[in-house]
C-alpha cells in the first residue's frame, strides 16, 4: 500500500516538526535574559487581567514554586503571554477608554497598574466622606487607576449584531422554533436533494464543534468572575444569537459550491466573497472573506485548540497527578490523537467521536439535572441570585456592565453565533431551501447556550461553589480562570465520583471540538493557500495542541477568546450587508410554508397516493 | 494534421476554462478522437467532513459522482463519446501515473495563472507534470 506509507511518512514528519517548532519558542524564550523571562511570566497575565475584568481585584499570578528558575513551560508561558496575547490584546479588545467614563460600582480595593509601583489601596481609605470617582489617582506614584467598566469593542459589536438580527428577521428565533424541530426530525426531507448529510447530522457535526469546554469550563469562569447574574446575561444572549445564527447559515447554504464529486463547501470565507460581489461591493468582500479566513485559522488555534487543551487538562490534572507533574505529556498523547486523524487519513477515530457528542450532551444534562434534584430547595433562591445579580450585582463583579459583558462573551464563545464557523458544516446539509437549514442552525445556540450552559449555570449557583466563602477550597480554581476543575467541584459536592465521569466527558468533547475545529481551519487555509499546502497547516494546529498543554490557563483564555470573537468583525459585517437577501428569502420560504406549497414527506406521500 | 497517429493524448480536466481549452488544442492534434483520454483527479477526502465523520460520502461515489458530472459537462460543450476517468490524489501525481499505465503519448495542460506565493509554496500541476512525466508534456499558456 504505497498510499498508506506516504501518509506515515507524512505523519513523521509533521510530527517531528512541530515539536521543532514547540521547541523552539523554548529556545527563543531562553535567548532573553532569564530576569526578563521571568518578570514576564510575572507581569504579563496580571496586566492582561486588569485589562479584561477592569475594575476586579484579581490577585497576582501564583509565584512559581522555584521562584529564581523558571522551567521551560514557563518561560515559553512568558513568551506566549508578553508577545502574543499582550500585542493583539491591546488591539482587538479595544474598548474606547470605557473604563474611565462608564461607572461600575466602587470596589473595595484598587491596584496601580504601573508595574514600578503596583500597590494596593482600600479605596475606603483614600475617599473616608466622599463617593470614589471613576478614576482614582495612585497616592504613591499619581498614576491613575481606571476603575470604570471595560465594553470591549467586539463583545458590544456581537450584542447589537443580534438584536438587530432578531428585529430584522421578525423575531425568526420565537416563530422558527418549531418548525425548525420538524426540519431536523427528517420531516420535510425529500429524496434528490444535493448535500452531504441529513440535517440532524449537520446539526451534530454543527455542535460538535461548539458544545465543548466553553459549556463547562466557560461558563463557570464566567459564573466565578461575573457572580450568578452572569448566567441571565448567557440565556439573553443565547436567544438572541438563535437569529444570528440563523442568518449566517442561511448565508452559508445560499452561496456554497457543490463540486463535480457531491461534495459541498461554504462558508463566511465564500458568502463574504460571492454575496457582497453580488450587491456590487466586490472589493469589500474579498477583503472580509481574506481576513476572515486568516481569524478563522487564528480561532482554529485559539478557542478550538489551545482553550480545549488547556482546560481538559487543568481538569485531568485534578484527577491524574502524574499530568500535574508532565502536563506536556497530555498534549503530546493529544498531538498524536489528532496527528493520526488529521494527517494520517484514519476517519474512524474521528467519526466515533463526533458521533458520541449528542450522547454526552444528553448525559451531561441528565447529570445536572440530578445535582439540582438532590438541591431541590436551592433552585428557587438560585433564580433569585440570578436575577437580582443581572440586575443589581455588587460592585465585586464589576457591576452591571461588567456581569452583562461577562455573560455575552463567554456565551459568544460557547455557542459561537455571530462567528460563522458554524456555516461551514451546515453548507454540507442536504437540501434544496437554504432557508430550512438556517432554521436547523438556529437550534444550535438553543441547545448549547440555553440548554447545556444554563445546566452548568444553575449546577454552580446551586453549589455555591463560585463563592470563595463557602468553598474555600475552590478559590484557586477562581483566582487563575481554571473552570473546568470549578465545574468539577460543583458536581462532586452531590456525587463524588462524578469528577471522574466529568473528566471523562471534557476530554472527549474537547477531542471532538479540536478535529472539528481543525477542519474549519484546514477550510480557511484552503481559500487562502489552496488544498495541497493545508499539510502546513495541521502541522501548526498540532504545534498549538502542544502550547496548550503548557502555557498558562489565563494566557490560553485571553488568547482564545481574542482569536475567535474577532471572527464577529468580518463575518457580522458582511451578514448584516447581505440580511436584505436572507430577509427575501426568508419571506419567500415562509410563505410557501405557510400556503401548504411546502410539504412534508407525509404529505407527499398522501398526494401521491390520491 | 495529426502528429501523434494511434498514440494516447491525456488531457486533464479540473472543469477549468482554461482546461477546456486545452481540449479544444488536443482534439486538433490526434487523428481520431478515440486517442484521447480526459481525466479529473478529485482531492482526498478531509477526515473531519461532515460527509465523512457520517459515512454519507465516500470514494466510489466521488468517483461515480465526479464521472457523471464530467460526461455530462463534455456532452454540453459538444465533445460526446470521450473516453474519462476519474481518480483521486495528488493531481500531478495521478495524471503521470494514468499517463504511464496507457503508454500515452503525450499530455496537454494549461498553465494557470497563480500568485508567486502559491508558485512558490507548491509549484503548479504543470510544474509537476513536467517533471515527473515518461511521455512529452505539452504545456500552454495562457492568454
Amino acid at each position: 500500500m504505497p498510499k498508506h506509507n506516504r501518509f506515515t511518512t507524512w505523519y513523521l514528519v509533521a510530527l517531528l516538526l512541530s515539536l521543532t517548532i514547540a521547541l523552539g519558542g523554548v529556545l527563543v524564550a531562553q535567548e532573553a535574559t532569564p530576569n526578563s523571562a521571568s518578570q514576564a511570566n510575572e507581569e504579563q497575565p496580571s496586566s492582561v487581567e486588569a485589562e479584561a475584568e477592569g475594575s476586579l481585584p484579581l490577585p497576582a499570578a501564583a509565584a512559581p514554586a522555584v521562584a529564581d528558575e523558571p522551567d521551560w513551560m514557563e518561560q515559553v508561558d512568558g513568551y506566549f503571554g508578553a508577545h502574543i496575547v499582550g500585542p493583539l490584546y491591546q488591539v482587538l479588545f479595544f474598548d474606547f477608554w470605557s473604563n474611565r467614563w462608564i461607572p461600575a460600582g466602587t470596589p473595595e480595593e484598587v491596584t496601580c497598574p504601573d508595574p514600578d509601583c503596583g500597590h494596593t489601596h482600600k479605596v475606603a481609605d483614600l475617599y473616608p466622606s466622599s463617593k470614589a470617582p471613576i478614576v482614582i489617582p495612585c497616592p504613591d506614584c499619581g498614576e491613575e487607576i481606571c476603575t470604570g467598566a471595560q465594553v470591549p469593542l467586539v463583545v458590544l459589536w456581537l450584542f447589537l449584531g443580534a438584536i438587530f438580527f432578531t428585529l430584522r428577521m421578525g423575531f425568526i428565533n420565537v416563530r422558527g422554533f418549531w418548525h425548525a424541530i420538524r426540519v431536523t426530525k427528517g420531516d420535510y426531507d425529500k429524496p434528490g436533494e444535493e448535500g452531504e448529510v441529513s440535517h440532524f447530522q449537520a446539526l451534530a457535526s454543527a455542535l460538535s464543534a461548539t458544545v465543548g469546554l466553553g459549556n463547562i469550563a466557560g461558563v463557570a469562569i464566567a459564573i466565578s468572575l461575573g457572580g450568578p447574574g452572569a448566567v441571565f446575561w448567557l440565556i439573553v444572549a443565547g436567544l438572541l444569537g438563535m437569529s444570528t445564527k440563523f442568518s449566517e447559515c442561511t448565508l452559508g447554504q445560499l452561496y456554497r459550491k457543490v463540486d463535480p464529486d457531491g461534495t459541498v463547501s461554504g462558508g463566511p470565507m465564500r458568502y463574504l466573497r460571492d454575496g457582497l460581489a453580488e450587491i456590487g461591493l466586490k472589493p469589500l468582500g474579498v477583503v472580509l472573506a481574506t481576513i476572515f479566513a486568516i481569524v478563522c485559522m487564528g480561532g482554529s488555534f485559539g478557542g478550538g485548540n489551545v482553550f480545549q487543551v488547556g482546560q481538559s487538562l487543568e481538569m485531568l490534572r485534578s484527577q491524574v497527578e502524574f499530568l500535574d507533574t508532565y502536563p506536556w505529556v497530555y498534549g503530546l498523547i493529544l498531538v498524536v490523537l489528532v496527528g493520526v486523524v488529521i494527517i494520517g487519513g484514519i476517519r474512524r477515530i474521528a467519526s466515533t467521536a463526533e458521533k458520541i457528542v449528542p450522547t454526552m450532551c444528553g448525559l451531561y444534562v441528565l447529570a445536572s439535572l440530578y445535582i439540582l434534584a438532590v438541591n431541590y430547595h436551592q433552585i428557587v433562591p438560585a433564580f433569585g441570585k440570578i436575577l437580582s445579580g443581572a440586575m443589581s450585582p455588587s460592585a465585586m463583579y464589576g457591576g452591571f456592565i461588567g456581569v452583562m459583558i461577562m455573560g455575552i462573551r463567554r456565551a459568544a464563545f460557547s455557542n459561537e453565533a455571530g462567528l460563522g464557523s458554524a456555516s461551514i458544516a451546515h453548507a454540507a446539509a442536504k437540501t434544496d431551501e437554504p432557508v430550512s437549514e438556517g432554521i436547523v442552525a438556529l437550534l444550535e445556540p438553543f441547545i448549547d447556550t440555553v440548554v447545556v450552559c444554563t445546566m452548568t449555570g444553575l449546577v454552580i449557583v446551586v453549589t455555591g461553589v463560585y463563592d470563595k466563602g463557602l468553598h474555600p477550597e475552590c478559590a484557586e480554581f477562581i483566582t487563575d480562570g481554571k473552570g473546568a476543575p470549578l465545574t468539577a467541584a460543583a458536581f462532586s459536592t452531590a456525587i463524588s465520583w462524578f469528577p471522574w465521569i466529568l473528566t471523562i466527558a471534557v476530554c472527549l468533547f474537547a477531542y471532538s471540538t479540536l478535529i472539528s475545529w481543525s477542519y474549519y481551519g484546514e477550510r480557511c487555509w484552503s481559500h487562502l493557500f489552496g488544498h495541497k499546502t493545508a499539510i502546513v497547516y495541521k502541522i501548526l494546529f498540532l504545534a498549538f495542541v502542544f502550547l496548550g498543554s503548557i502555557v498558562k490557563a489565563q494566557n490560553i483564555i485571553d488568547f482564545s477568546d481574542l482569536m475567535i470573537l474577532s471572527m464577529a468583525f468580518p463575518n457580522i459585517l458582511g451578514v448584516a450587508l447581505l440580511s436584505g437577501k436572507i430577509r427575501r428569502a426568508l419571506d419567500d420560504y415562509w410563505s410557501r410554508l405557510k400556503s401548504g406549497e411546502i410539504k412534508t414527506a407525509a404529505e407527499m406521500e398522501k398526494g401521491i397516493e390520491s | 494534421m495529426n502528429w501523434l497517429p494511434r498514440r494516447i493524448v491525456v488531457v486533464p480536466i479540473d472543469f477549468s476554462e482554461a482546461s477546456f481549452a486545452a481540449l479544444e488544442t488536443a482534439v486538433e492534434m490526434v487523428a481520431d478522437p478515440s486517442h484521447l483520454r480526459v481525466v479529473h483527479v478529485l482531492p482526498d477526502l478531509e477526515p473531519a467532513e461532515p460527509g465523512v465523520i457520517w459515512h454519507t460520502i465516500d470514494d466510489t461515489g466521488r468517483e461515480e459522482h465526479a464521472a457523471k458530472a464530467l460526461q455530462a459537462e463534455l456532452a454540453k460543450r459538444g465533445y460526446e463519446g470521450l473516453a474519462t476517468h476519474v481518480c483521486i490524489g495528488d493531481p500531478g501525481h495521478e495524471i503521470v501515473n494514468y499517463a504511464e499505465q496507457l503508454d500515452a503519448g503525450l499530455v496537454v495542460v494549461p498553465s494557470k495563472g497563480k500568485s508567486a506565493l502559491q508558485r512558490l509554496l507548491l509549484g503548479s500541476v504543470a510544474d509537476r507534470i513536467v517533471r515527473l512525466a515518461h511521455c512529452p508534456v505539452l504545456v500552454l499558456k495562457h492568454h
